[in-house]
């Protein structure tokens, strides 16, 4: 029972962290140069992490589907298929699991060794508000930043599932990427892009919250990253199944009829 | 890296084997990361139920093979992987942050000044336990996973169990869930050495610490990622 009550607290806890930043965003002024530091130092830090884990996404994806079309000899739809498959669903998901092992774990240690070597009170001592120096640069950064990641993630995978294709299956680059703009389009797209949102502020809320309230030493600092890491990866699968649910009624709605 | 794993290969076969500590660190892989892992992957099969019916629906105009592809996508890859990656995070980052506490404080020291070889006393158990651990779950969140997707597959795309247990029959066979178990094997040996490779190389400080845990979860991460892209090459020449 105590158990529920502290998950409970965590939850609160991490909301009313969220509108905190979210009312620190929108009153007060945004200190852009550090906000362009922080995209910048993310993107560079996690850019060569989440390429190499799209590559291999991609490759994956390829052969697991490689291994069924040829069992039902519609090789020609292999590449627009994988394609698709890692642009709406595993692309964002795995590339969230990668930021939130390199992105939220480095913030909220960051954060949590400014906190326990007392920084955060030296910046509030010094009449600087740490939510609007600190906090919210490093989440919008995180979300920024994302987007720049996935990109580059599933234009990765692209390429593997196309060396794939070509090494595994014996489809040439030419006809594994004819398929690729019947079967991909906009929605599609889009759907991967409100995924890495959702999955990026969730990201970005939990780490800078977990990092912020650390106690204890280099063992809480250790602490909070692992319950970061914990708490990120169960909050983007689940975050994963309410943005494909609601994506589905949305689209219902707007067809008219249930496909 | 390589040293630590050749030690720890040779330190399986060497006494002392501690018991004990493989029994805890067993209840602390198996057993606390149950409700979590299987919370998570019957969301994963229920987001793979929806994505895979729009994709049929998009190629062949029907969504007649969906429970069958579905249980098949679960059984060779979702299953394992996101079993591991949880792992990864849970069980790798507890590991690295564990292992570098007792670096910086010197335990590890301390323990060599008493004659014991710190790879055998903390890395061995640590490692069988993911083994094992990494086995056992990975066969779990199979079964949660596909009972999960059939349930999906009731309420929302109206096919009845039985349908669905028929068109996976179709599809799959025993050597999956055995190529899964391999792949959970693999997984779980990765992730305690690589946590405690950058466990033992920890830095002082709280700085330490943290870099530790973000290196072991990236790294383990990632080579969970190409291992499984190994594994699913080889296997698939198997089939």
């Amino acid at each position: 029972m105590t158990k529920f009550i502290s998950i409970l607290d965590e939850i609160g806890g991490t909301l009313l962290f969220l509108q905190k930043i979210l009312g620190t965003l929108f009153k007060k002024k945004l200190k852009t140069h550090d906000v362009f530091e922080q995209i910048w130092k993310v993107t560079a830090e996690s850019f060569f992490t989440t390429a190499m884990a799209g590559f291999f996404v991609g490759a994956i994806m390829t052969v697991q589907f490689a291994m069924q079309m040829t069992e039902f000899g519609a090789l020609g739809y292999l590449g627009g298929l994988a394609t698709s498959g890692t642009f709406r669903e595993v692309g964002p998901l795995l590339i969230a699991f990668m930021l939130s092992g390199k992105v939220g774990a480095f913030t909220s240690a960051e954060l949590g060794t400014m906190r326990v070597t007392e920084q955060i009170d030296a910046v509030r001592c010094l009449g600087a508000d740490p939510m609007q120096e600190i906090i919210v640069p490093r989440f919008i950064g995180i979300i920024v930043s994302s987007f720049f990641l996935l990109g580059a993630g599933l234009v990765m995978s692209v390429f593997g599932g196309m060396l794939m294709g070509q090494a595994f299956a014996g489809v040439n680059f030419e006809e594994y990427l004819r398929h690729v703009p019947t079967i991909v389009n906009p929605i599609s797209i889009l759907n991967g892009l409100i995924k890495c949102f959702a999955f990026a502020v969730v990201l970005a809320t939990v780490c800078t919250y977990k990092g912020f309230s650390a106690t204890g030493g280099a063992k809480g600092v250790g602490r909070a990253v692992v319950a970061t890491a914990v708490t990120t990866m169960i909050c983007i699968v689940v975050m994963d199944w309410m943005t494909s649910f609601l994506a589905e009624i949305v689209l219902t709605m707007v067809r008219g009829y249930r496909s | 890296m390589i040293g630590l794993i050749a030690e720890t290969f040779a330190g399986i076969f060497l006494p002392p084997f501690r018991r004990k500590e493989f029994i805890e660190q067993l209840h602390f892989v198996g057993n606390k990361s149950l409700v979590i892992i299987v919370f998570c992957v019957s969301f994963a099969a229920v987001v793979t139920i929806l994505e895979s019916s729009f994709h049929m629906k998009l190629v062949i105009q029907n969504d007649s093979m969906v429970p069958g592809f579905a249980a098949l996508l679960i059984l060779r890859e979702l299953g394992a992987v996101v079993t591991a990656l949880l792992l990864c995070s849970r069980v790798g980052a507890g590991y690295a942050s564990e292992v570098g506490s007792m670096q910086i404080t010197e335990q590890i020291d301390a323990l060599k000044m008493l004659g014991i070889d710190p790879v055998n006393f903390l890395v061995v158990p640590r490692f069988l336990a993911c083994v094992l651990g990494g086995m056992m779950l990975t066969v779990i969140a199979n079964m949660t996973c596909i009972f999960a997707a059939m349930a999906v597959s009731e309420s929302y795309l109206g096919y009845t169990p039985s349908m669905f247990l028929t068109s996976m029959h179709r599809f799959v066979q025993f050597k999956d869930i055995i190529f899964a178990t391999i792949k959970g094997a693999c997984f779980g040996g990765v992730i305690p050495l690589v946590a405690c490779h950058f466990g033992f190389r920890c830095q002082q400080g709280a700085e330490g610490v943290g870099r530790a845990t973000t290196n072991t979860v990236v790294v383990a991460s990632i080579a969970i990622i190409v291992i499984d892209f190994i594994l699913s090459y080889t296997f698939s020449h198997l089939y």
